[in-house]
């Protein structure tokens, strides 16, 4: 379990990026919280930030090799992107106030840039179950954010550029009309109702969702395993929370909502190839379909590059667009080539 | 380990192999976590942490099966709601490296489903749930456990009877009939739905093979969905029946029981938001759909303390309540709380 590489010295292009990873193994302890301990937190203590004890100088590094680790720091500020987007959603549609800066800086070793968020504002809900829904979802979110940040301590990569507009120039505008859920040049204003702010949370869900069912094998860390299948498991509670609602009202009282998620469904699906990797809300006649699954009952997953094909709102291999304009910040940025 | 293939070909022995490898390494991580962590004189935390690691040294097959026999539970109570006849037999019996038998189902029944939506959730499930017993056997191959027996009976001693008599939802020596109506059905299915998601949740970390890893995030995904849906509905129904968000509530203190002091239950009542980073939450009146802390991380359990709550025992035994003869795999005994 020796890790030399840390022993070393390394080229300048991976100076940075080593100190980074430091302090993220330092952090990493932050996934025993969830076990309710912080053993781990003095035992990877960060190169610079702790007094070593005479008797850890053998460096006693959680995971397999630096290979595994710079990768599960790559995935864990993917999917900090991800959880980005969603808390600001959220929040803003809530409270009318997006996340604080000391949630959305970058941590001291890494150099992303800061972006700003574009749009939202607070929806007055008419349902009240829908708002009770809402602000569930969005405490979990902005504990997401947090969770992730810790872990990732001073490899954290700042909130990059999102866009939640509603105007008919937005993300969500842009993602309503390729699903021709309104028509071309219109807006989707996701804070204007009860059903649109619906179906723009379930724009975002079930795409995080496959990132999640994507990403988990990727992971070597083992107690970031168990963290991601935490939010994976979350965010797929959200997901059927938002899906099973919108079947509910729509077969109730809103058909639309029935075909409108149907219809974004299928243009999520345009953006990330030929595979189909999503499903709309209706089943056949006598069931529903709240849950995206394969023939076998797996959820559906996604690569990172897919999600981000979704995301961007671009079948090709791009950098930015859609709800994320300048891309999202960290290793991970790429959609893949369709 | 009776369950292990004799002589599984060449690719399973091959994942074997490589998981045996990537749990030693596993191994290797927590000792080294530990060693430090006891210079560092904070024990505790690290001492539950290893010896979690540790105390599951079950192989993949083994836990796939041991999940397949939370799969057969659900499939069948989904199966006997939505049909009245349970899974087909062959997707019941054990792969010829199994020494395993089948188990017979007590009880089930089909429901009259009232609300058409709630039949057609149902329906949906039953299906889900189907594909994934058949998964989850055509995966483990030559090593899939038989079916185990089981009880979805409506007498006043059936498993559901006195698990919602622990929770009070009737009363002592009274019957519960998992399938005599809407709110029956989904509370039952509550009971059993957050539990395998847990069960799969706690799974993640364990299970070697990244092919397996992949099934195992799929199917984790799949059970939060429907556990998702179940409580959703009955918080919508509770809006207006209010007992069904007690009852609920009632179900999950009961779980949490049985498990040990860990918290790692959550009913569906609403709960005013607290601690919250974003202080504009706080003090707002949320929904309680998500079974997780304030950090956002779903709860996971153990299969020792899965099987407290399906053996319906808070004691360390190898079977009651839903398996009235234990499971089918190398992994039987409940943890002693």
């Amino acid at each position: 379990m020796n890790d030399s590489d840390i022993l070393v010295p390394a080229p300048d292009a991976k100076e940075r990026r080593r100190a980074g990873r430091r302090h993220f193994l330092r952090s990493a302890s932050v996934a025993t919280l969830a076990f309710g301990g912080s053993a781990l937190l003095s035992a990877c203590g960060g190169s610079g930030t702790s007094t070593p004890s005479a008797t850890d100088s053998s460096t006693p590094t959680p995971s397999p090799s630096s290979t595994d680790t710079l990768n599960d720091q790559d995935s864990f500020n993917f999917l900090l992107n991800l959880a980005y987007l969603q808390a600001q959603f959220y929040t803003v549609a809530v409270t009318g106030a997006g996340l604080p800066t000391a949630l959305i800086a970058k941590g001291d070793g890494n150099q992303t840039v800061q972006g700003a968020v574009t749009g939202g504002r607070q929806v007055t809900f008419t349902d009240p179950l829908v708002a009770q829904y809402a602000r569930e979802i969005a405490a979990d979110k902005v504990a997401h954010v947090a969770f992730l940040r810790s872990a990732l301590g001073a490899a954290t990569v700042a909130q990059p550029a999102i866009n939640i507009d509603g105007s008919a120039s937005g993300a969500f505008s842009a993602l309503a009309q390729a699903a021709t859920v309104v028509a071309a040049g219109a807006a989707f204003d996701p804070y204007a109702s009860d059903e649109n702010f619906l179906l723009a949370a379930f724009m975002l869900e079930d795409v995080v969702v496959t990132a999640y069912t994507g990403r988990q094998s990727t992971i070597a860390t083992t107690l970031l395993i168990d963290a991601a299948a935490g939010i994976h498991a979350t965010t797929s509670y959200h997901a059927g929370l938002i899906r099973t609602v919108l079947y509910a009202k729509g077969s109730v009282s809103t058909p639309s909502l029935l075909t409108n998620a149907g219809l974004i469904s299928n243009a999520r699906d345009a953006f990330d190839g030929s595979t189909d990797l999503d499903q709309g809300i209706v089943g056949d006649s006598v069931t529903s379909n709240i849950s995206p699954l394969d023939s076998n009952g797996l959820a559906l997953a996604r690569t990172a590059g897919q999600v981000l094909n979704v995301l961007y709102l671009n079948k090709n291999a791009v950098v930015g667009g859609g709800f994320f304009p300048g891309g999202v910040n960290g290793n991970i940025k790429t959609s893949a080539a369709n | 380990m009776t369950d292990l293939p004799q002589d599984s070909g060449a690719q399973l022995h091959e994942r074997l192999e490589a998981g045996a490898e990537q749990r030693s390494e596993r191994r290797e991580f927590f000792r080294t976590a530990l060693g430090a962590g006891a210079i560092a004189a904070v024990g505790a935390a690290a001492v539950t942490l290893g010896s979690r690691a540790m105390a599951d040294s079950t192989s993949d097959t083994n836990l796939l099966n041991v999940l397949l026999n939370f799969e057969y539970l659900e499939a069948q109570f989904y199966a006997f709601a939505v049909t009245g006849a349970g899974l087909p037999s062959a997707q019941l019996t054990p792969g010829s490296a199994s020494t395993t038998t089948v188990g017979a189902v007590t009880g089930g029944k089909q429901v009259s489903f009232t609300d058409p939506l709630v039949a057609k959730y149902a329906r949906e499930i039953a299906n889900e749930k189907a594909a994934q017993v058949a998964f989850l056997r055509t995966t483990l191959g030559t090593a899939v456990v038989a079916q185990p027996a089981i009880d979805l009976g409506s007498t006043a001693t059936s498993a559901f009877s006195l698990a919602m008599r622990a929770a009070n939802i009737v009363a002592s020596g009274v019957a519960f009939d998992p399938f005599a109506s809407d709110e029956n059905f989904l509370l039952s299915a509550f009971f059993l739905e957050d539990v395998v998601v847990t069960a799969y949740k706690a799974a993640a970390q364990l299970i070697s093979t990244p092919a397996y890893r992949d099934a195992g995030a799929g199917l984790l995904a799949a059970h939060a969905h429907h556990a998702a849906l179940i409580r959703t509905v009955l918080y919508t129904k509770g809006a207006t029946t209010a007992t069904l968000r007690t009852q609920a509530d009632a179900i999950s203190s009961v779980r949490d029981s049985l498990d040990g002091t860990t918290k790692d239950d959550v009913g569906i009542s609403p709960a005013v938001i607290a601690n919250s980073q974003l202080a504009a939450l706080n003090g707002l009146t949320a929904s309680n759909i998500v079974p997780a802390g304030t950090d956002g991380i779903a709860y996971g359990r153990l299969v020792a303390n899965v099987l407290n709550i399906f053996y319906l025992n808070s004691l360390a035994v190898t079977k009651g309540g839903f398996y009235p003869n234990g499971l089918n795999a190398t992994v039987v005994t409940s943890a002693a709380n």
